[in-house]
């Protein structure tokens, strides 16, 4: 994938490069605002990587462009504001998604990895299907092997988040704000507890396990 | 010093124009009344003087000028109060009678000083101003003959009424000014006390007020208004003592466990401990990031800005998923949670901010009860607005601790054990008072109950 990141701050540029290229990804570079427009301007970037507060041209401006003038390159927003305003602000101007700096490097690749894939808007989409796990969207109804699964709504929910992230690795964070709505930090084991409620229902009984825990940065539904 | 600050003082300066405007609305009465009586007394002298000429002038034309000699001289016998004057001279100017001397032989109205020498009324003391007001006439045969009478009713009449206008305009205008200079000092007594309380505060003594009066006059309500402006003042102070505080105490411990761990990794020479090292590092410092996080998004929601961006929220669906999601969470922990909502209940506030406070309360229940407790959420409509009740059946918190519990980073010494960073109720609180709901501790004999009341 090829990526564009700007951000002026040279050190964290350099640990987001260094991953970023680790995991098989193409990064450009732009320091400032001006050379970051002028890069996302031609489009040829699966995603970008946006600092909020950037010499000249703040982050927000570029994303406020780009999208003005038809460009639809998925935005990620960098911030070390812990800002309640800045998420709305940020998404209000066109940003797929919002990351707090400090942050953990895997938080960020699973995030880029969601913006990336994300489908195309096509037609009503009625069925997802993962393995030999299946949801049928209208009925609500889930089978595993054709074995009816009796899920509560909010599992549901979460497995329906899951299904939709295939492969990819999703995590906690991204799973309050996807799956519950909660733009804040929990002090309970509330993601952990749904995903073992989950792991039971899905996984219990059958050979091989769908729902796998990626150590350090979250959780991943894959078949086999 | 005093002197030349009331002068300064808006209240004598405008004492000073009400005592100018009444000054002159005195002058302006005195001329009036000055012409009014003037002219009227005039007219009187006027008319007397005429009639006495005509009646004069008639006998004279009828009977010869002997008759008007012997009447002239009956009438200037002295008698009293009479101010008549006459004088008749033949056609050569030749006085024939009359009390007067030296007059020019001249028809019509004249005025003319009276020498003091012919004033013959007694009465009429010589002090006062005299002046003749006559009217002379040449008669057919050519005599000519004056009638006439002394002024000093007039001139007297003016001279009291100038006088009467001054006394009284002096005498209020100097009320006026005094009176401004009274009203300004208890002015200026009730803004020195203002001034002093300010300085006060300044130099540090937070705890000063102004003194109120209880008149809830306009500097009553000052009063009130900087008294309440210094409280709001001298809270804001202690809370932001009491949280660089806290921080320098708090976050000390983690920093110090951080360092520690660092130090150990680098003496040893072994990888795995190396990377055992490492994240535990990185766990501490996330929680050091967290903390600030959560220190910053108080201060934040206090700040007050997202209230721009505040809709209309459904309390009850907001109560529901959050007892949905930690239902599972209450359950694997041995608690049980009951939930008791009425439906369609709705205010106006921020849907991401309520849930967090929500959470933040139902967190708090259940890290700090033991197994087998039961947690109840509820909500209801009332009178004064919705009611939402967060209760659980644990230990609760004595009276003396439940205000303190929502001071940043307090911890009971009892919950060091458990889980938290001392924030969640500081926040859950925040976010109250940014929604103007009230939060209330109660004991719910036994354990604590939480009562909102949302407006």
């Amino acid at each position: 994938m090829k990526l564009l990141l700007i951000e002026d701050d040279k050190r964290m540029a350099d640990f987001i490069q260094r991953g970023l290229k680790e995991h098989g990804h193409v990064v450009d570079h732009a320091e400032n605002g001006k050379d970051g427009l002028f890069l996302a301007a031609s489009g040829k970037y699966d995603a970008a990587v946006v600092d909020r507060m950037l010499p000249g041209l703040d982050g927000l401006s570029i994303v406020k462009m780009l999208r003005a003038t038809g460009n639809h390159t998925p935005a990620l927003f960098l911030t070390t504001m812990a800002g309640i305003d800045d998420r709305v602000e940020g998404l209000e101007a066109g940003a797929d998604d919002y990351l707090v700096k400090p942050f953990a490097f895997a938080e960020l690749l699973a995030r880029l990895g969601a913006l990336m894939r994300r489908p195309p808007v096509s037609g009503v989409q009625t069925e997802l299907q993962v393995g030999d796990l299946k949801m049928e969207l209208l009925t609500r109804h889930v089978t595993r092997a054709g074995q009816t699964l009796d899920l509560q709504p909010q599992e549901f929910k979460l497995l329906e988040y899951f299904m939709r992230s295939e492969g990819r690795v999703v995590t906690r964070t991204m799973l309050l704000e996807n799956v519950w709505d909660f733009h804040f930090d929990p002090q309970t084991s509330v993601v952990e507890t749904h995903i073992s409620r989950l792991r039971a229902k899905i996984d219990k009984g059958f050979q091989t396990e769908f729902l796998k825990t990626v150590r350090g940065a979250g959780y991943c539904l894959r078949a086999g | 010093m005093l002197a030349s600050r009331i002068f300064k003082t808006a209240s004598f300066r405008l004492s000073a124009l009400y005592g100018g405007v009444f000054a002159s609305g005195f002058g302006a009465l005195l001329i009036i009344t000055y012409f009014t009586a003037t002219t009227a007394l005039r007219e009187q002298i006027r008319t007397e003087v005429q009639r006495d000429l005509h009646a004069l002038s008639v006998e004279a034309g009828a009977d010869g000028l002997d008759t008007i000699i012997q009447d002239i001289n009956e009438r200037i016998q002295p008698v009293s109060g009479s101010t008549a004057y006459y004088f008749l001279a033949d056609a050569s100017g030749q006085k024939l009678a009359g009390n007067l001397t030296g007059i020019a032989l001249r028809d019509g109205w004249q005025e003319a000083p009276l020498d003091a020498s012919t004033i013959k009324n007694p009465e009429t003391s010589v002090d006062e101003d005299h002046q003749l007001w006559g009217q002379g006439i040449h008669l057919a045969n050519g005599a000519f003959l004056l009638a006439g009478q002394d002024a000093y009713r007039v001139l007297s009449a003016q001279e009291a009424i100038i006088n009467s206008f001054a006394w009284s305009a002096g005498i209020s205008f100097l009320l006026a000014a005094l009176g401004g200079v009274v009203v300004s000092q208890g002015f200026l007594r009730r803004i020195d006390a203002i001034n002093t309380t300010s300085h006060a505060i300044i130099d540090g003594n937070l705890k000063r007020r102004i003194p109120v009066r209880g008149t809830s006059d306009e500097i009553d309500r000052l009063s009130m208004n900087l008294n309440r402006l210094f409280d709001s003042n001298q809270s804001l102070l202690e809370s932001l003592k009491q949280v660089s505080t806290s921080i320098a105490h708090d976050l000390r411990t983690p920093l110090s466990r951080l360092r520690q761990g660092l130090e150990e990794a680098h003496l040893q020479n072994n990888k795995s401990a190396h990377k055992a090292a490492i994240e535990a590092a990185i766990i501490e410092s996330d929680q050091l990031l967290a903390t600030f996080s959560a220190l910053l998004r108080i201060a934040q929601i206090e700040s007050g800005t997202r209230r721009a961006g505040f809709k209309q929220v459904s309390l009850t669906d907001i109560f529901e998923q959050v007892a949905d999601t930690y239902r599972a969470v209450a359950e694997d922990q041995q608690k049980e949670m009951k939930l008791l909502v009425e439906q369609g209940i709705t205010i106006v506030g921020d849907r991401d901010l309520l849930t967090q406070m929500l959470v933040n309360l139902l967190e708090n229940a259940l890290n700090h009860t033991p197994a087998k407790t039961t947690i109840s959420l509820s909500l209801k409509q009332s009178d004064a607005g919705p009611i939402g009740i967060i209760a659980d059946s644990g230990a609760g918190i004595p009276g003396d601790e439940r205000q303190k519990v929502f001071e940043r980073f307090y911890r009971r010494d009892s919950s060091r054990s458990t889980p938290g960073s001392g924030l969640g109720l500081p926040l859950a609180a925040a976010i109250a008072s940014m929604h103007a709901v009230t939060l209330e501790l109660h004991d719910n004999e036994p354990g604590l109950k939480v009562v909102l009341g949302f407006k």
